[in-house]
């Protein structure tokens, strides 16, 4: 309950901080030597799935966070991909949870403190990811419900320059795609 | 007595201090400065700036030609090449030879056909030989751009290079997932936003003719190698693999690009055409392979590889053959940006906690360090057209801006302000 009010609070941030943004000063023309430039038209941006409280009765594990099911993340140590005792441990137990909803597809999220370049940090995030991947298709789990992708240092869960901080940033992070 | 001993304590610090303040002086605020080098004892050209002769137009041409001459001297000091003189310096007798610029502004700026003539010289002194003259109508927006089009024909003349008055950064500007692409000219002037998608935009690269710019986006929802045309605002996807499409970096013939792709699992280095067709995969490992940069003359590029253990660079054949390890030194070396010059590679390197920027042969001699700790972090440093300036992102202010350091006196400039991060920043050719 405390992770869903935690990821509620992170959402609600994120709203702010989106409507903060959304006042931005004019964009400025083109100037002297590039003629005017369109902008490019706006997107839908994947979000995390909103976080309900209280779940339906009727349980559909495929638009749920996968946290509220017993999902849970695995951590890294500073630039590594190799998987922890404790993350083997982790996984085998999502790895679980995962076989018994065959149809539920999962996107494995690398993630990366700020330390670090920002385009390695990426590539390393994809390495947790597939780090993840690899080993629970090993467990068992179908290719079919794994996807993997990276976003580097852009998306740290706790901000702050601390390692606390850090350590909670360096983790592959289970979605809904 | 007592005061003696205080004076005589103080001395050797206030001493020291001064020293430090002579060799580098921090700027004044009206100039981008945030370092400046004592050039002194540089062997730089004499230059005496004279102001445009004003034949008619009043006070707002006097105006203009003040701008002109004001972004004259901002862009010869710019260039690290030049000493500034005073007319005073030049007034005696026997003046030591140098260059004279000066003009003529036949009357006052008004855009269109209407703009009257302006003409620009270069001449050799003393003696007075015509060197460059060259004839402008900028209209009144153009004072700038007509300013900067001048210097670049005098940097030219004068040093057989290209200069950097015409040049403009691209980079990412925002936070978290959202950053888009933005454009600045190479003085901090004409900011301009380039994408507008509230996705994550990163790795801007200008292609060879400045016409277009390779970037990163997720704008279809995960990692994709975009191609943005400069003068529309087009922009036309290169090709769609899932995973990394990292750091996507133009071939100098300006065909092909050179991006690390996941295609097998895991970032390797791979040609790929405008349209996305692969050309050519370069490495084939289980490790880490990103930031691949060409060398000038397209025979060869240095990129980041972790088959060790740690991030190091290496440097490789243009078929991928032929690699070899580049630095020794330092346990997480990335982002290597090879010199327009051929000669040299600027890359990032981290220890204890703050990465800063390293400058090496492309032999791996004469590693040097350009940045200090008191920059925080110095990342994703790029090269200008002239071989000599770099810019980089640091957070020594605790958000990344932009700076341009000169690696030959030390000089740095702020290029760009404001709140949000600025990263990822590529110097136009």
């Amino acid at each position: 309950m405390l992770r869903t009010f935690a990821m509620i609070g992170m959402l609600l941030a994120a709203l702010l901080l989106t409507v903060g943004c959304g006042g931005k000063k004019n964009v400025p023309v083109a100037d002297n030597n590039a003629a005017a430039v369109v902008p490019a038209p706006v997107e839908e941006v994947v979000e995390e799935a909103p976080v309900s409280e209280t779940p339906a009765p009727a349980t559909n594990y495929a638009t749920m966070s996968p946290q509220e099911y017993g999902i849970e993340d695995v951590y890294f140590a500073y630039d590594e991909y190799t998987l922890s005792a404790a993350t083997m441990t982790t996984l085998t137990a999502n790895a679980k949870i995962m076989k018994e909803h065959g149809d539920v597809v999962y996107l494995i999220e690398g993630h990366c403190d700020e330390r670090g370049t920002v385009e390695y940090n990426l590539a390393l995030g994809e390495k947790r990811a597939a780090a993840v991947r690899d080993y629970l298709a090993n467990l068992g789990v179908k290719a079919g419900q794994l996807r993997v992708t990276s976003y580097g240092e852009e998306r740290p869960f706790v901000s702050g320059g601390t390692e606390a901080a850090w350590a909670k940033n360096r983790r592959a992070h289970f979605a809904r795609p | 007595m007592s005061h003696d001993i205080t004076r005589r304590r103080i001395a050797g610090p206030v001493i020291a201090l001064l020293l430090l303040l002579a060799a580098v002086v921090p700027a004044a605020a009206q100039d981008e400065y945030i370092m400046r080098a004592d050039r002194s004892g540089a062997e730089l050209t004499d230059i005496l700036v004279q102001p445009p002769q004003v034949l008619a137009g009043g006070a707002e041409a006097r105006a203009a030609a003040g701008t002109l001459d004001a972004v004259i001297r901002a862009d010869l000091d710019y260039s690290g090449l030049f000493r500034l003189l005073t007319r005073d310096q030049v007034a005696g007798k026997a003046p030591p030879s140098h260059y004279r610029i000066d003009g003529v502004l036949e009357g006052l700026p008004t855009g269109g056909t209407a703009s009257p003539a302006l003409t620009l010289r270069l001449l050799s002194e003393p003696g007075g030989q015509e060197l460059l003259a060259k004839r402008y109508q900028p209209g009144p927006d153009r004072l700038r751009a007509t300013a900067h089009h001048f210097v670049e024909q005098v940097v030219r003349m004068l040093t057989d290079q290209p200069g950097i008055s015409l040049s403009r950064v691209v980079f990412s500007r925002g936070s978290g997932d959202r950053r888009d692409i933005w454009c600045v000219d190479y003085d901090g002037e004409g900011l301009l936003r380039l994408t507008s998608n509230r996705t994550l935009n990163l790795f801007p690269s200008w292609s060879p003719d400045n016409k277009q710019i390779a970037f990163m986006s997720f704008r279809q929802g995960q990692q994709g190698t975009y191609v943005l045309e400069a003068a529309t605002g087009t922009v036309r996807m290169v090709g769609e693999t899932s995973g990394s499409n990292l750091g996507p970096s133009w071939h100098p013939g300006g065909q092909e690009l050179v991006v690390a792709l996941s295609k097998a699992g895991q970032p390797d280095i791979y040609r790929l055409g405008l349209d996305g067709h692969v050309i050519r995969r370069l490495t084939v490992a289980e490790s880490i392979e990103v930031s691949p940069s060409w060398s000038p003359s397209g025979r060869d590029l240095v990129f980041t590889s972790d088959r060790t253990g740690s991030p190091q660079l290496y440097v490789m054949d243009a078929d991928g053959t032929g690699s070899r390890r580049l630095t020794f030194e330092g346990k997480y070396n990335d982002s290597a940006e090879w010199s327009p010059r051929g000669d040299r590679i600027v890359y990032a390197c981290r220890e204890q906690e703050i990465t800063q920027l390293m400058l090496i042969e492309t032999g791996g001699e004469n590693r040097r360090l350009l940045t200090d700790t008191s920059w925080r972090n110095c990342e994703d440093p790029s090269w200008a057209p002239d071989g000599r300036h770099v810019v980089f992102a640091s957070d020594r202010t605790g958000v990344f801006k932009l700076y341009v350091l000169d690696v030959e006196d030390g000089s740095i400039r702020q290029l760009t302000k404001g709140g949000e991060p600025d990263t990822t920043p590529d110097w136009s050719q």
